[in-house]
């Protein structure tokens, strides 16, 4: 039985509507209201997404939140439509197509182009830019957010374990119910929130181009806050590309949001946070993690998510890397090998694991796509997950009025992630709206909420990588 | 290294999964001189995908760095360019003509 | 590098423990969380304020005389990282434990104990369960030499 849709959960309750139907490709596929249509596909065992380009390999999704594009399918007869952030709906007509599929067959129409003048667009429903549209729409402010899944929330939404950090900031509370509340906190603040809402692209003086729902809408702002968070890494290892290699957010994704398990047996590789976050949740959702595997000679995350998944039985194999998955449709299993302290594979180590899921949980990087648009100067900053822009003390770019928070800004936890939401977006609307005792009271506080959070082993690193990238001054012009 | 098993076999290993550009063909084009990130995407196609290099740009980084010792700062990123996710004509296209 | 580090498993090295008449006059607290990780919930948690934290990024201190044993920072640590030992009665000690899989034990439901590595330690029966926010704290009876191990719990099939 590789995948399944989960009934019974220790923490999560899946009340799902009324089901209905959508075509795939002459079959009938049962889904309900709020599911994608990757997520419907592959509750009933398709792994296969689509047939790659050139080597015409198999290709299932490996990020589950419309970044990777690996999902894209042919909808209603258009091409190229990510079937992970997509919902599915009755009657749908849903083709596997190929990397270089053939034109529409309909003729869609084309709608008005509308534009508009605001004060703040949020790019990014996640904890960062809910937290920074509360502030600034609290303080006066005219705040638009756009975010291209249909549900805010961000990550939160699948994070089923308890918080880590300041009690105040939500800590001991699940990540899915703080998603929930910052987006009801956002409805109540006045926010004009657009979900199933893409960003294009950025153009001079503040003007951010948006998919919206099919239409084109042009934004002009006075000012931006970017908090589109991160795209988790891929590996290269023998068949990296094979149809049950996932990135571990994205299964985390698919399980914990659309309740519907990964498959049998997963391998994990990366003994970071994430890795051991998400395989002690597979094993709640009632799924067998057979191994975490990680180069680095020690767990790069909390030991005690370690010691909850070694209670479980979970062995943690250090200095162990992936070098081969075996399968030719789908994963059957994987190739295992110990490396030595120069990170060489040790001759003679090759093991088989048996598994028919591989995670892949090495780290994720900063979205920027949309700050290289707008031309924020950029630097490679290794703490804080790769290329970052430089900002201020109040997180404002190299462009005047564009700020940043969360992991676009740097990988960092979603405590930091809510802090600086609220610090950009306080620090944004007194740019534009005039300073006031309110907001400098914010602002202080956050700023002194996320020093306290960047202390410690843990935090010491994201300090050093902030360091690297915060340039002297107060906001630009 | 990377392109072959230990039986000499061929291995397939993929970076760009958009444009199937698998390590050997990366290795094959600095092999020809094409060693900037800019001109490995416009020799490749590397990154050029719908996803707009999401996932294969830090790989490609990553092997740079092993084969070239180039640093991470001197790779960057090849130049942005709008749009950031796939979007329709039609929707590019607007209403302005009949 | 200590073992943990490597393994994800602590050793009894790494804990504060009560003394034995403390341990034979009720219920304590036994935490272990030993990396400065910025997290304070069991500090907020505590009614009696019992653990104390300077800093964030401090571990918990906990004041072994004053803890009452009265579990709520158990279902309140996102770690599950927080147990509680109780030695009081002549016939056999009670290890509560977090437990946050299905299925869940009843009450008087004898399960199979864990150590920190997941290994059998043999019968265990469940003596209380309260339930805080899905996160459950089992309590278990097991034999006085199993406390510095007992760490987990597996339902019987």
């Amino acid at each position: 039985m590789p995948a399944k849709r989960i009934s019974e959960h220790p923490v999560l309750e899946f009340q799902r509507g009324e089901k209905f139907f959508f075509d795939f490709e002459g079959k009938k596929i049962p889904a309900y209201p709020g599911d994608t249509i990757a997520a419907a596909l592959y509750a009933q065992g398709l792994q296969k997404f689509t047939e790659s380009k050139l080597l015409k390999r198999p290709r299932g999704f490996f990020c589950a939140i419309g970044k990777c594009s690996s999902c894209i399918m042919r909808v209603n007869g258009v091409p190229h439509v990510r079937s992970c952030i997509t919902l599915a709906e009755e009657g749908m007509k849903v083709e596997r197509q190929s990397a270089m599929p053939d034109f529409p067959d309909v003729a869609l129409p084309c709608t008005p182009v509308n534009e508009h003048k605001i004060e703040i667009a949020v790019i990014g429903g996640g904890p960062a830019g809910l937290s920074a549209a509360i502030v600034a729409a609290n303080n006066g402010a005219d705040v638009h957010l756009f975010d291209e899944n249909a549900n805010l929330g961000g990550q939160l939404v699948k994070q089923t374990h308890q918080f880590f950090g300041r009690y105040e900031e939500h800590a001991g509370t699940r990540g899915v119910d703080i998603g929930k509340a910052l987006a009801e906190e956002a409805h109540e603040a006045g926010v004009k929130i657009h979900s199933d809402s893409t960003v294009l692209g950025y153009y001079p003086e503040m003007t951010v181009t948006v998919d919206s729902s099919n239409s084109l809408e042009i934004y002009r702002c006075k000012g931006i806050v970017y908090a589109t968070g991160a795209t988790e890494n891929f590996l290269a290892f023998e068949n990296n590309d094979l149809p049950g290699i996932y990135g571990a957010g994205g299964v985390q994704t698919l399980m914990n949001e659309y309740g519907v398990t990964p498959g049998d047996k997963v391998l994990m590789i990366g003994a970071g946070n994430v890795g051991l976050i998400v395989s002690y949740q597979l094993i709640q959702a009632g799924v067998e993690v057979v191994e975490v595997l990680e180069a680095l000679p020690k767990v790069g995350g909390y030991q005690v998510h370690a010691s909850k998944l070694r209670r479980a039985g979970v062995p943690i194999s250090t200095r162990h890397s992936i070098i081969k998955a075996i399968g030719t449709e789908k994963v059957e299993g994987a190739v295992v090998q110990g490396l030595d302290d120069d990170w060489k594979p040790i001759d003679g180590t090759e093991r088989t694991v048996e598994c028919d899921i591989i995670c892949i949980a090495v780290g994720l990087q900063p979205d920027n796509h949309f700050l290289r648009l707008a031309g924020c100067e950029t630097k490679h900053v290794p703490e804080l997950g790769g290329i970052v822009p430089l900002r201020n003390e109040y997180l404002e770019t190299t462009v005047s009025n564009l700020f940043i928070a969360g992991d676009s800004a740097g990988i960092e936890e979603a405590t930091v992630a809510i802090l600086e939401g609220k610090l950009a977006g306080a620090a944004i609307t007194e740019k534009i709206k005039g300073p006031s005792s309110e907001l400098t009271t914010i602002k202080e506080k956050a700023i002194l909420g996320i020093n306290d959070m960047r202390e410690g082993p843990y935090g010491k690193r994201s300090k050093k990588g902030v360091n690297l990238c915060t340039f002297e001054g107060g906001c630009i012009g | 290294m990377g392109c072959t098993g230990p039986e000499g076999e061929k291995m397939t290993v993929i970076v760009c999964r958009c444009e199937d550009i698998t390590e050997e063909d990366i290795l094959a084009a600095i092999e020809d001189g094409y060693c900037e990130i800019e001109i490995l995407k416009r020799h490749l196609r590397i990154g050029m995908g719908p996803c707009q290099g999401k996932t294969c740009i830090s790989l490609l980084e990553r092997i740079l760095k092993r084969e070239l010792g180039t640093s991470s700062d001197k790779i960057g990123r090849p130049t942005a360019r709008p749009p950031s996710r796939q979007v329709s004509f039609a929707i590019l296209a607007g209403d302005d003509h009949e | 590098m200590t073992g943990y580090e490597r393994t994800g498993v602590l050793d009894n090295n790494h804990i504060k423990k009560p003394s034995k008449e403390r341990l034979e006059r009720g219920p304590v607290v036994i935490i272990e969380c030993v990396e400065n990780i910025p997290c304070n919930p069991c500090v907020e948690v505590c009614p009696i304020s019992a653990i104390g934290m300077e800093d964030i990024n401090d571990t918990p201190d906990v004041n072994l005389d004053g803890c009452t044993g009265c579990a709520l920072c158990v279902t309140e640590c996102p770690g599950l990282a927080i147990f509680v030992i109780d030695c009081s009665e002549d016939d056999g000690c009670l290890v509560t434990v977090p437990y946050e899989y299905l299925p869940v034990p009843k009450k008087g439901e004898v399960v199979t104990a864990l150590d920190r590595e997941g290994n059998d330690m043999g019968d265990a029966e469940v003596i209380r369960i309260r339930e805080s926010g899905m996160t459950y704290a089992v309590t278990l009876e097991v034999e006085k030499d199993k406390i510095w191990d007992v760490r987990g719990l597996k339902v019987k099939k």
